[in-house]
C-alpha cells in the first residue's frame, strides 16, 4: 500500500518550504521542497567593491544579517592581513551576541516553542502568552545591543572592513547592563523549562560539526571541529565538504567526506554545545547538570534545549563584554586592498557560515562561495525525518504530518538564505504553492 | 467594533521586513489585539481565507507564481501596502534585471536548466494597485506603527517624501558631503532612517530609495568632481533601490 503526505507550506520557519514523504511497502521517501524564489547574490557580487560585501550579503537574511557581515568582514580582512584590535575584536563578538539572542528568542518563543504547547502561534493561548511575552523581552534586548552598536536590529550598518564605522559610548553600552543581568537569571530559569519539555524519541547519529576556539565559546574564530574526529582549518573544510543540486529538491545540498564516503552532518546549537560545553560559564554549566541535561545532545527536537543554553550564555557573555569594554585607539584599522582569495566561517545563530571571495587587486569580487547553515543542514533534515517516519510506520498520516512538521522547525531552517536554493521544476506551472486557498 | 482583518505576505525577499513587525515586540501584542491577525506565515499556522481589510506586503516579484498570486492578494484586499525595499522597489535582487538572466543562472547552479525565475525582479506595484508604499531596506518600525494607526484612525500616514538632508540638519548632524568629502546619497534619498548612517559616520548608502524630486545627476557630478569615475557612481546607486534610482535617473532624461 502507498501512502502519501504532503506540507505544502511550513508554517512558523523563515522562508519558503514545503515537505513531501512517500511511504510504500515499508520504504520511505522524503522530500524538503523549496520554492523560496532564487536571488543570485554570488552573481550579481561579481565586480562588487570590498566594501559591499557585507552590506549585500547581510540582505541574504533579515534575521541574521551580523553573521553575514561578521564571515564577510573576517574574509576580506584575511585577504588583506588586517588585524584588528582585541576590542573591536570583542565588539564584534558582542553584537554576535545581540543576534544570537534575538534569533534564538525569535526560534525558541514565537517559532518552535508553540509546537510544545499545543498552540497554532505565540498569542492565541492565555497559559503561553506569559511565555511568550517574556521571549518578546529577551528579544528586544537582543535588538537593543544590536542598535546601541549597529544603529538598527536588522541589516545594521558600523561595520566595516578593518572595524567599525564609529565606535559605541562606554555609557551607552553600560546602560545595557542591568537588563542583561535580570535577563541572565530569567535564561537560566528558562534552561530548566526548556528541559523539562517533552521531546519524544528522535535519536539521531550524525556527525555534528561546529568551529571549536581555545579561548572561548566559537563564534567568530576557531577550527572546524566534530565529534568524529574532524579538525580542520576554515579553508580546509571546503576541501571536506561539497555542495550538490539534488534531482528532487530544489536546494544545493551539503555533505561531507568521510572514509570514501558523502553523507549529511549538522551545524547549529546542538552541535556548538556539545562540542564546546567546558567553555560555557560553571554556573550554566551546573544549571543544565541540575535539570538532567545530559551532553552529547542527539535528539533534534532538543534544539530549544541548546538554543536556551545559548541564550543564556549570550546574556552572560554581552554583560561580561561591556564590563570589560575600554574604547580601542580608532574604530578603524589602516589597511591596503590587495588581491587574494580567503575562506571565513563564523558561527551564525543557526551554526556555521562559510564565505570564499576571491579579490582582484583593486578590492574588486572576482569569485565568491557562500554556503549558509540551513543548505549544510537539509540533508540530515531529511534523513531524520525519514528516519522517524520509518520508526512510525504503524501510526495515522495525521499523526506522521503534524510530528514531521514539528521536527523540520527543530532545525530552525532559514529558507531565506536563499542564495543557493532554487525552485523545484513542478512549480513551473503557475498554480499558488497550496496553503492558499 | 469588529477588529480589522490584517494579512501579512512574502515574495522574493530576506524576511527582515516581516521581522520588524516581530520586532515591534511588546507592541506586537497590542497589535494582535487591535487586528485580526489573519494570514502571517512565518508567525501562524491559520491558512489564508476570505478577505482581508489590510495587507502588508514584503517582498519582489521574481517568479511566474508570485505574479498570479499578488494579484490574488491584490482581489482580496481593501488595502494594499507595501513593506520595504523588495516590494517596493525590487530589491537588491533587482540587479538582474541589468544582465543576463541566463549567465546569472549558470554561475551559481551546476544544472541551471532546473532554475525557474523571471528576467527581472520588480516592484508589487508594476503588478498591481498599492494603496501605500512603506520605503526602507528594511522598512521603519515607527513607519509600520504609524501605517497601521493611521489605518485604524482612518487617516493618511504621516511619511515624509523629503530628502534625508532635512532630517540631518534638524539634527544637527555634521554633513558628510560637505565636511567629510563622503559620497552621499542623503540629498536624493527620502528620510525615514532617522539620520542612521550619518550618526554613524558613514555616508547614506539609500536604504529608503529616492525622494520625491530627485536630482541625481546633479549630485553625480559632485561625487565627479570629487574624483570618482561614472562607475564608482553608477555602483552607488545600484544597490537595494537599483530599479528605483535608475528609474528616476531616466524620468530625468540622462539615462
Amino acid at each position: 500500500m502507498k501512502r502519501l503526505f504532503r506540507i505544502d507550506y511550513l508554517p512558523r520557519v523563515e522562508g519558503e518550504v514545503g515537505i513531501t514523504a512517500e511511504i510504500q511497502d515499508g520504504e520511505v521517501t522524503v522530500r524538503a521542497a523549496v520554492f523560496e524564489a532564487p536571488r543570485f547574490f554570488e552573481s550579481f557580487l561579481k565586480g562588487r567593491h570590498y566594501s559591499d560585501v557585507a552590506d549585500f550579503t547581510a540582505r541574504i537574511c533579515g534575521i541574521c544579517p551580523v553573521a553575514y557581515q561578521m564571515s564577510a568582514v573576517h574574509a576580506v580582512e584575511r585577504i588583506f592581513s588586517v588585524e584588528v584590535e582585541e576590542q573591536v575584536r570583542q565588539l564584534r563578538r558582542l553584537l554576535y551576541c545581540g543576534e544570537w539572542i534575538e534569533s534564538h528568542s525569535l526560534h525558541i518563543y514565537l517559532l518552535q516553542g508553540p509546537d510544545f504547547y499545543g498552540t497554532e502561534n505565540a498569542w492565541s493561548k492565555k497559559e503561553y502568552l506569559p511565555i511568550a511575552k517574556k521571549g518578546l523581552s529577551f528579544k528586544k534586548l537582543g535588538n537593543r545591543i544590536l542598535t546601541i552598536i549597529g544603529g538598527r536590529p536588522v541589516h545594521p550598518v558600523s561595520v566595516k572592513v578593518g572595524g567599525f564605522s564609529k565606535l559605541p559610548e562606554k555609557k551607552v553600552l553600560s546602560s545595557a547592563l542591568p537588563d542583561l543581568q535580570k535577563a541572565y537569571e530569567e535564561s537560566l530559569e528558562e534552561i530548566e523549562r526548556a528541559a523539562r519539555l517533552s521531546f519524544g524519541e528522535n535519536q539521531m547519529d550524525v556527525e555534528c560539526v561546529s568551529l571549536r576556539d581555545p579561548r572561548e565559546y566559537p563564534m567568530n574564530y576557531g577550527n572546524v571541529a566534530s565529534n568524529k574526529g574532524i579538525d580542520t582549518s576554515m579553508s580546509g573544510f571546503l576541501d571536506v565538504v561539497r555542495e550538490h543540486q539534488v534531482g528532487h529538491s530544489t536546494a544545493l545540498h551539503s555533505e561531507m567526506r568521510k572514509d570514501g564516503l558523502w553523507s549529511p552532518y549538522l551545524v547549529g546549537p546542538i552541535s556548538r554545545v556539545n562540542l564546546n560545553d567546558e567553555k560555557l560559564p560553571a554556573e550554566i554549566r551546573a544549571r543544565m547538570k541540575e535539570c538532567g541535561i545530559s551532553l552529547p545532545i542527539t535528539n533534534i527536537r532538543m534544539g530549544i534545549v541548546a538554543r536556551s543554553i545559548e541564550l543564556s550564555y549570550a546574556f552572560h557573555e554581552a554583560a561580561r563584554i561591556i564590563r570589560e569594554y575600554e574604547a580601542p585607539s580608532v574604530s578603524c584599522a589602516d589597511f591596503k586592498p590587495r588581491a587574494g582569495e580567503a575562506v571565513w566561517i563564523t558561527e551564525a545563530p543557526r551554526g556555521a557560515l562559510v564565505h570564499r571571495y576571491e579579490l582582484d587587486d583593486s578590492g574588486y569580487v572576482k569569485n565568491c562561495t557562500l554556503i549558509p547553515p540551513t543548505s549544510q543542514n537539509l540533508g540530515q533534515m531529511e534523513r531524520g525525518l525519514r528516519d522517524f517516519i520509518r520508526s512510525h510506520l504503524d501510526k495515522p498520516v495525521d499523526f506522521l504530518r503534524k510530528e514531521s512538521e514539528k521536527i523540520v522547525r527543530s532545525y530552525d531552517p532559514c529558507i531565506s538564505c536563499s542564495v543557493h536554493f532554487v525552485v523545484r521544476e513542478e512549480n513551473k506551472t503557475e498554480k499558488p504553492p497550496h496553503g492558499v486557498r | 467594533m469588529k477588529r480589522p482583518r490584517i494579512g501579512i505576505f512574502k515574495f522574493t525577499s530576506c524576511d527582515g521586513c516581516q521581522l520588524s513587525v516581530l520586532n515591534l515586540e511588546e507592541e506586537l501584542l497590542d497589535l494582535v489585539g487591535l487586528f485580526q491577525v489573519a494570514f502571517f506565515r512565518e508567525a501562524t499556522d491559520r491558512p489564508l481565507r476570505g478577505h482581508l481589510d489590510i495587507a502588508l506586503v514584503e517582498g519582489s516579484i521574481s517568479t511566474g507564481w508570485q505574479r498570479s498570486h499578488v494579484v490574488e492578494v491584490r482581489e482580496r484586499t481593501r488595502y494594499l501596502v507595501t513593506i520595504g525595499a523588495c516590494a517596493t522597489s525590487g530589491g537588491l535582487q533587482a540587479l538582474r534585471n541589468w544582465t543576463s538572466i541566463e549567465d546569472y543562472k549558470k554561475s551559481v547552479y551546476p544544472s541551471p536548466g532546473m532554475i525557474e525565475t523571471l528576467p527581472c525582479s520588480t516592484p508589487i506595484s508594476d503588478h498591481v494597485y498599492v494603496d501605500y508604499e512603506l520605503w526602507g531596506c528594511p522598512v521603519g518600525s515607527d513607519e509600520l506603527s504609524e501605517t497601521l494607526a493611521s489605518f485604524l484612525l482612518d487617516k493618511r500616514p504621516g511619511i515624509p517624501g523629503y530628502s534625508l538632508c532635512m532630517e540631518c540638519k534638524r539634527k544637527g548632524t555634521p554633513c558628510l558631503l560637505i565636511a567629510g568629502s563622503a559620497p552621499c546619497l542623503g540629498p536624493v534619498t527620502r528620510a525615514g532612517c532617522g539620520v542612521l548612517c550619518p550618526s554613524l559616520e558613514r555616508p547614506c548608502y539609500g536604504c529608503f530609495g529616492p525622494r520625491e524630486g530627485a536630482n541625481i545627476d546633479a549630485l553625480l557630478n559632485v561625487f565627479r568632481k570629487k574624483g570618482l569615475s561614472p562607475h564608482e557612481c553608477s555602483l552607488l546607486l545600484d544597490k537595494m533601490n537599483t530599479y528605483s534610482y535608475r528609474k528616476a535617473r531616466s524620468r530625468e532624461g540622462r539615462l
